[in-house]
């Protein structure tokens, strides 16, 4: 835990509400996800709520081992894992259509070569391919096209910079599996920025 | 050699750093040669970068959240 976090504790320690309200900004988005990827849309933001009472009621028992968002996504996965205990195995790897694909086997020779190779962005900065609102949109549009666990690994990985092993942990779900997710995830996000660069719209 | 569709297979083990050392070699390799694959990953590197810089949501609620927050930690001192 960081001297940051250690100061930030003892805010929280003392009921400072200020502390609270950075803690939610940082953390409420990744605990959402955490939530969405077990229980679903339905059950997710109940299960957050809950989760943050859990936290406040331990908040004296923490034994800063760890940072406090890794102990906060812990709780919440506990939360949902122990009042929803569906059997989501079988939609384990679901993958469902993206607006603009994927990049398939249709993009590639039978030697393994590429058939239609990558395109040149015109853009090569994130900043320059966010500062348009209908790529945004687009992305958007992508990223609710994906299935619960799909996009809830790709959010904690890529916007939370979590370890693949923590997700693992965190969802109950294997390497294996969590790669495969986060690949696929990712090469559909791939096609939705290729279209646009290419098309110039959604 | 790697084809061009198996390094696009294991392009995210090899952003992730899942790969093999042996794996890693023959990625690097595959990507010395072939300037689609380099644009490829580049471009993958893109699209992750963006994702993370797409803002966040905001959080409905979150200063009457932190407002009860507070109140049951002041309570349960």
């Amino acid at each position: 835990m960081t001297a940051d976090e250690q100061r930030l504790l003892d805010r929280l320690l003392a009921g400072e509400q200020r502390a609270f309200a950075e803690l939610v900004q940082t953390c409420q988005g990744a605990m959402r996800a955490v939530a969405y990827a077990i229980v679903g849309e339905r059950g997710a933001d109940e299960v957050v709520q809950d989760a943050w009472l859990a936290a406040v009621r331990g908040l004296a028992g923490f034994q800063r081992r760890s940072s406090l968002k890794t102990w906060l996504l812990t709780i919440t996965a506990n939360t949902a894992k122990t009042r929803y205990r569906q059997d989501r195995r079988e939609v384990l790897l679901d993958d469902l259509p993206a607006p603009h694909g994927s990049i398939d086997d249709a993009r590639f020779a039978s030697d393994g070569h590429w058939l239609l190779a990558p395109s040149a962005w015109h853009e090569d900065s994130p900043e320059a391919l966010l500062s348009q609102e209908q790529l945004r949109e687009c992305l958007e549009h992508t990223l609710l096209s994906l299935s619960q666990l799909q996009s809830s690994v790709l959010l904690l990985r890529e916007r939370q910079g979590l370890e693949l092993v923590e997700i693992c942990n965190l969802l109950d779900l294997s390497l294996s599996n969590v790669r495969v997710l986060l690949h696929r995830a990712r090469l559909k996000v791939f096609a939705t920025l290729e279209h646009f660069e290419d098309t110039g719209q959604c | 050699m790697l084809t061009c569709k198996q390094l696009v297979a294991c392009s995210s083990d090899y952003l992730d750093g899942q790969l093999t050392l042996g794996e890693r070699l023959m990625t690097r390799q595959h990507l010395l040669f072939c300037r689609n694959c380099r644009r490829f990953i580049k471009q993958l590197r893109l699209a992750q970068a963006t994702l993370k810089a797409l803002p966040p949501a905001p959080v409905e609620g979150a200063e009457a959240l932190a407002a009860r927050l507070a109140a049951e930690r002041r309570a349960t001192r």
